[in-house]
């Protein structure tokens, strides 16, 4: 039972990072219809950029919110000038302009701080990437008898709270209401005077600076920020919001926090014959055994074409 | 703006330029092995590399509009079918070629099941996690007996020993030098060779019935399949082609190295971008695009190779852009010159070049079904 629940918990707390890059995918879906490709990339930039605000002395609470601050601009800024323009002409075009902000944003991150595992004792003042939580070896609570560590706990409250303030700004706000008319019909909220291109930006925005957080949250359980460590996430992201449905922001959270456990499950009770190597195939072979019974996902609503 | 010259297709004028531009690319075939020093036959048998993946996955996204981001795997399967062909049962990599092409050709029209009822960015996902899955699976307990795990296969290379002979003319060796393990010549053969019927394959892919059901797809899927295009049929065969393809191109990348890492190169997943990237980069959905792709791809990577580590040799009015940075600049030229490329030219280099030479040479196409009609008429006539 200790096991069983260590397990769960390990998941659970994996499986909030995903959530949490997958509910960037999804709002950027909702808004256009996009599979934005460069969210762990933009992520990873704001987690380079947390870092270096840490350099500079800032805490890491205060850093946090100028690197989710420049997430928000760095998102609204890209849909403003590279897939606005373009979104007219295919949704493909989209997919390759944010492939190319993906393998741009990457190289910009190592151009500036460098190929390296950072901090490193060469470069930085700090000692390890601050986390938001305490982190030390001893900062464990018992659930039952398992050991879970605060860490683990912090983020999986952080996730449900975010949820639970993006519901609110969904269903109880007027901006949350506009996004909705957006994502259900976007020419007829044009027509009812809502501001769609100003709603569209908001949405890019926020889904960078939720990435941001969720960056920032990942690279303070590692300790550390690397330039390859945020395309893993970003995969099992997108995963995640496959597993949930794509223009479902609960159905995100769920298949994230569900993929994290089926890992973790099977890596743990069927590491005889899965192994360490294949548990993230086995998480992928259930999603797509869900895709084919349910094409668009556990939460998503079905698109129904016209000709 | 009126163009300052028409010809017709199929007419004099179009011949003359198909045999003078055939001509040409024949010359540079046979300057590069004969005349060519080691890097630059290395640097064409990168290029080919790239330019079949690229040509496959083309076949699949520019031409049939389904998008994978799972090529990587098929290239992989490629590879480790001649590594473990040459290295473990010591067939020939003309035997392990057909048989990696059979392998992946399997795998592909598997893939497609899920692609009748999954789509768009859903199937990106799909293929993106068999990209992913791959090489984990290569590291697997179950099946390290055969792939070697982590350290991947070595002397993986075919010994052609005695039987590649150096041919020559009066001393003159048109092939270039084929003698030894490693000639550089003998394999620059095998993958033009590669690269010359996948092509042929792709082109008569299009240009047939198939090709035409498989760009209905693309362009609007409920209505082709109204207009009769069998779409579960079509989907499978374009997929299986394309994984096929994009096979033996991971066979070549084997034999050439001699050896696999499940961890390495294009068998990764950002090896289907660095695929897609030079598709786009050249022009989706046209014959010539993803060649022209890889052509300036190999040659923005060994330039910008160059300049790394030595901020001085970058040239003029980029150096300024890039002399700061800490890492190989080659990534960012390429993300700049996607985003650009999307904004000026959403077919790639090909599709600009087909616009600015349109707006100098019209090229007045052939009326449909003209030539059957004359044929049948003299036919008549002569009765």
């Amino acid at each position: 039972m200790e096991l069983f629940l260590q397990r769960l918990f390990d998941g659970l707390s994996d499986g909030s990072i995903y959530a949490l890059l997958a509910l960037g995918l999804v709002i950027i879906y909702r808004g256009t219809g996009h599979l934005n490709f460069a969210q762990g990339e933009m992520a990873l930039f704001c987690t380079y950029l947390a870092y270096q605000f840490g350099e500079w002395g800032l805490s890491i609470g205060l850093a946090l919110l100028l690197a989710m601050a420049c997430g928000f601009v760095l998102g609204a800024v890209t849909e403003v000038t590279l897939v606005r323009p373009i979104a007219k002409r295919s949704p493909f075009a989209v997919f390759i302009v944010t492939i190319g902000l993906f393998q741009g944003l990457n190289w910009l991150d190592g151009a500036i701080w460098g190929n390296q595992v950072l901090p490193n004792s060469a470069v930085s003042k700090q000692q390890q990437f601050p986390s938001l939580f305490p982190n030390k070896a001893t900062d464990f609570v018992d659930i039952f008898g398992a050991g879970v560590k605060v860490q683990s706990i912090g983020t999986f409250v952080l996730v449900l709270a975010l949820t639970g303030l993006l519901f609110l700004l969904f269903n109880f706000t007027k901006l949350g209401l506009a996004m909705r008319a957006v994502a259900s019909n976007a020419e007829s909220a044009k027509l009812i005077g809502i501001k769609t291109n100003r709603v569209l930006m908001v949405s890019w925005g926020l889904a960078a600076a939720i990435g941001a957080l969720g960056g920032v949250v990942f690279a303070g359980s590692n300790q550390t920020v690397s330039m390859g460590m945020m395309f893993s996430v970003f995969i099992y992201a997108s995963a995640a919001a496959t597993l949930g449905g794509f223009d479902s922001p609960g159905g995100a959270v769920i298949g994230g926090l569900s993929l994290g456990v089926i890992q973790n499950m099977v890596a743990g009770y069927a590491d005889e014959w899965v192994g360490q190597q294949m548990k993230i195939g086995a998480a992928l072979i259930v999603i797509v055994g869900v895709l084919l019974i349910k094409p668009s996902g556990l939460f998503g609503t079905s698109k129904v074409e016209r000709v | 703006m009126k163009p300052l010259f028409r010809i017709k297709s199929g007419g004099a004028a179009s011949w003359v330029i198909r045999l003078l531009v055939t001509a040409a690319l024949f010359a540079l075939a046979l300057w590069i092995p004969t005349r060519g020093s080691n890097p630059t036959i290395g640097y064409c048998l990168d290029a080919f590399v790239l330019m079949t993946a690229a040509m496959s996955l083309n076949l699949l996204l520019g031409f049939t509009g389904q998008i994978s981001i799972g090529h990587s795997a098929f290239f992989g399967i490629g590879a480790y079918a001649t590594a473990i062909g040459v290295s473990r049962y010591h067939y020939s990599p003309f035997v392990t070629m057909p048989i990696a092409f059979a392998i992946a050709f399997v795998l592909g029209v598997i893939v497609s099941l899920p692609a009748l009822r999954i789509k768009g960015i859903y199937l990106a996902l799909v293929t993106l996690a068999l990209g992913l899955v791959f090489p984990q699976f290569l590291k697997w307990p179950k099946v390290v007996g055969f792939t070697k795990g982590p350290k991947g296969i070595d002397a993986a290379g075919f010994n052609f020993g005695r039987k590649n002979r150096t041919y020559s003319i009066f001393g003159w060796k048109p092939f270039g030098d084929m003698r030894g393990d490693g000639s550089l010549p003998l394999y620059f053969w095998i993958g033009l060779g590669m690269v010359v019927i996948t092509y042929l394959v792709c082109r008569g892919v299009v240009k047939s019935r198939v090709g035409r059901s498989i760009v209905a797809i693309r362009d609007n899927e409920t209505a082709a399949a109204v207009m009769g295009v069998n779409l579960p049929v079509t989907k499978a065969i374009v997929f299986g082609l394309s994984a096929g393809l994009c096979a033996l191109p991971g066979c070549l990348s084997t034999i050439r190295t001699n050896n696999v890492l499940p961890d390495s190169g294009y068998i990764l997943v950002i090896g289907s971008i660095v695929f897609l990237v030079v598709m786009v980069i050249g022009g989706a959905g046209s014959l010539w695009g993803p060649i022209v792709g890889s052509v300036v791809y190999t040659f923005v990577r060994v330039k910008t190779g160059e300049w790394s580590g030595h901020a001085e040799r970058i040239p003029g009015i980029i150096r300024p852009m890039f002399d700061w940075s800490k890492s190989p600049v080659g990534d960012g030229i390429f993300a700049v010159l996607l985003i650009v490329l999307m904004f000026v030219a959403p077919f790639g280099f090909v599709g600009l070049a087909k616009r600015w030479t349109a707006r100098v040479v019209a090229v007045t196409p052939r009326p449909a079904g003209t030539g059957t009609l004359l044929a049948a008429s003299s036919a008549t006539a002569e009765v």
